[in-house]
């Protein structure tokens, strides 16, 4: 109980940082992360249900996150659609869209699955391409921002981190649930889930449908924050980029992700040697977090404290109590 | 029950297997084997290694479809329903190697079984209506209770990715019971289990059949079968090679050939 109870204090003190961070950021260019930060945690925490708990392997949530960008960008620029309503309207699309891959593709094995969702990303890039005259084609489309109050930038981070929390509480109340077990015997063993009753394709195309809709809302702030997007915003790496947060993070958990989140994120641009790296510092730390704590960033102290003061399990022979069973089946019916 | 479908099933209707068939490819793993569980019975199921037991477990648990014959619990067929429609009518199972998730805790894996009776769904849980709270309430303290009652009351917890051997299938009981079955039917049990583990596993047994539920007892381990068992069958090479009483069974000159040995 004490660990679940650290947890919480330390996501208390997450949440109080993240809510005073426009008062204590150094530059415009922190609030910028940490809007940045929000917008992809927005998308993160929706997929972290079906990668981190259904342990279905989808690389290709940068398809869905570009769709509610450009949603976002096509339905408040050119058709003049109140914001707060084209957000909404991003969502719906990419919650449908994340129905229609999801159907056929969530019935595929793991390995084929996965590179079903990376086969959309690419088609949807291309689509992209192909419809200038809606999306701008290469050269991409201007993208409004949010009214007042959220038209500052510490406005918008306010925005972004409302929804980034709204997210995370959706999360949370699945992830402790009934529901969120089964997603986890889904992940674990299938045939368990079907012996104890847990619809398997629909649970997975559930957390699926929930992880679109996410991307949509992620996908609209994304826009908005970058004010410009071309089909390049979009790459295939940042697709990979969410995946590796959760991994890294550690599956079956929200603190760890979202810990995983921050630090790919911020490192790099905070700590200038480590941005000269790129790519190379984010494969050391995927190499490091799976070879090293496979259970990812988020249980590292949980694993630490463990190693240094080990609680060796003491053996008890399993002493049934049947009188208390008895009571226990009979106050079944 | 809450389910709606398992109030079509009356009460006390037995979970029946007729003359069921299964072939895989060019091999007959079952051939027009009869089986009647009734509940409050532990009903034995023996015979030698590849005789069947664990493809009629399977067809009556829905893992497989029989190619010829019938699965019914009381009238309801079954032949074709999922094995989580099963689950919700009150079928549950173990498995002979026990398939539990290893980063929840015995607790957490005990509360999945009751899967069948939480109606919450996925938006209505996200938005933390206060249902799934309630129901995830219910299924933490029956859990509780049947933990201790199997014996797990020390682990309850711990990963289950750290018990020993004899908790994980005692864990894997508690699991099947959370769902408040009507039968469940164990895929070898005793399987590892110390001499006093396996006198615990048959007072659990004993509890169950008082209890009302009907057990399928897949077992290696014969006297404990022909101690604890109301009827045993007995399987060779995919046929039913006797059905009867343990005494009946035990003293059947063709058992005795095939499977027990002078």
């Amino acid at each position: 109980m004490s660990a679940e109870h650290r947890r919480l204090g330390l996501a208390a003190l997450l949440a109080l940082g993240a809510a005073t961070l426009p008062f204590w950021a150094a530059d415009q260019y922190q609030l910028h992360l940490a809007t940045l930060i929000a917008a992809y945690w927005v998308l993160i925490g929706g997929l972290n249900l079906v990668v981190g708990y259904a342990g279905q392997l989808s690389i290709g949530h940068v398809g869905l996150l570009s769709i509610g960008a450009y949603a976002f960008a096509i339905l408040a620029g050119k058709a003049g659609l109140h914001p707060a309503l084209a957000v909404a309207a991003s969502g719906a699309l990419c919650g449908i869209a994340g129905l229609l891959l999801g159907l056929p593709s969530l019935r595929l094995p793991g390995f084929y699955f996965a590179m079903a969702t990376m086969a959309v990303a690419l088609i949807v890039g291309e689509v992209v391409l192909a419809q200038g005259e809606l999306t701008g084609g290469g050269v991409g489309l201007p993208v409004p921002g949010f009214p007042a109050p959220f038209d500052s930038p510490a406005g918008f981070y306010w925005l972004t981190a409302a929804a980034a929390a709204v997210v995370t509480w959706l999360t949370w109340n699945v992830a402790r649930r009934m529901q969120g077990r089964g997603l986890i015997a889904i992940r674990d063993s299938v045939v368990t889930a079907q012996a104890v009753g847990v619809p398997v394709l629909g649970a997975k195309l559930r957390a699926f449908v929930f992880s679109g809709v996410c991307a949509g809302v992620g996908g609209s702030l994304f826009a908005a924050l970058q004010s410009y997007i071309t089909p390049d915003t979009f790459h295939f790496e940042l697709s990979l980029f969410f995946f590796v947060c959760i991994i890294i993070g550690g599956r079956g958990g929200i603190l760890g992700p979202f810990l995983g989140v921050v630090v790919l994120t911020a490192l790099p641009e905070l700590v200038s040697p480590l941005a000269k790296l790129g790519n190379f510092f984010y494969g050391l730390l995927l190499l490091a977090v799976v070879l090293v704590v496979p259970e990812g960033i988020g249980r590292v102290f949980e694993l630490v404290a463990a190693r240094l003061k080990p609680r060796p399990v003491e053996s008890v022979p399993v002493q049934p109590d049947l009188p208390r069973l008895a009571r226990a089946l009979r106050s079944n019916r | 029950m809450s389910p709606a479908a398992a109030a079509a099933v009356q009460p006390g209707a037995s979970l029946r297997a007729v003359a069921v068939t299964r072939r895989f490819g060019g091999i007959t793993a079952l051939d027009g084997v009869s089986l009647e569980l009734r509940p409050g019975e532990v009903h034995g199921l023996i015979g030698p290694n590849g005789s069947g037991k664990t493809t009629l477990l399977n067809l009556l648990s829905g893992y497989y479809e029989p190619s010829e014959g019938a699965i019914a619990l009381g009238n309801e067929p079954l032949e074709r329903a999922p094995v989580q429609r099963r689950a919700r009518l009150g079928i549950g199972r173990t498995f002979q190697k026990p398939r539990l998730l290893p980063t929840l805790t015995v607790l957490e894996n005990t509360m999945l079984g009751a899967w069948p009776h939480a109606r919450a769904g996925f938006v209505e849980t996200a938005f933390g209506l206060p249902r799934a709270a309630r129901e995830d309430q219910a299924a933490r303290s029956r859990a509780t209770e049947l933990l201790h009652g199997v014996g797990l009351g020390h682990a309850v917890a711990r990963r289950a990715n750290l018990l020993e051997h004899a908790e994980q299938r005692f864990l894997e009981i508690a699991r099947a019971l959370a769902a408040r079955p009507r039968f469940v039917l164990l895929d070898e049990p005793a399987g590892g289990l110390s001499t006093d583990e396996i006198d615990h596993l048959g007072g659990i047994l004993g509890t169950l059949r008082e209890a009302g539920i009907g057990v399928l007892l897949v077992e290696h381990h014969t006297d404990f079968v022909f101690r604890v068992c109301d009827r045993v069958t007995a399987l060779d090479l995919g046929r039913m090679i006797r059905e009867g009483t343990p005494a009946e069974v035990r003293h059947d000159p063709e058992v005795i050939r095939v499977y027990l040995g002078a």
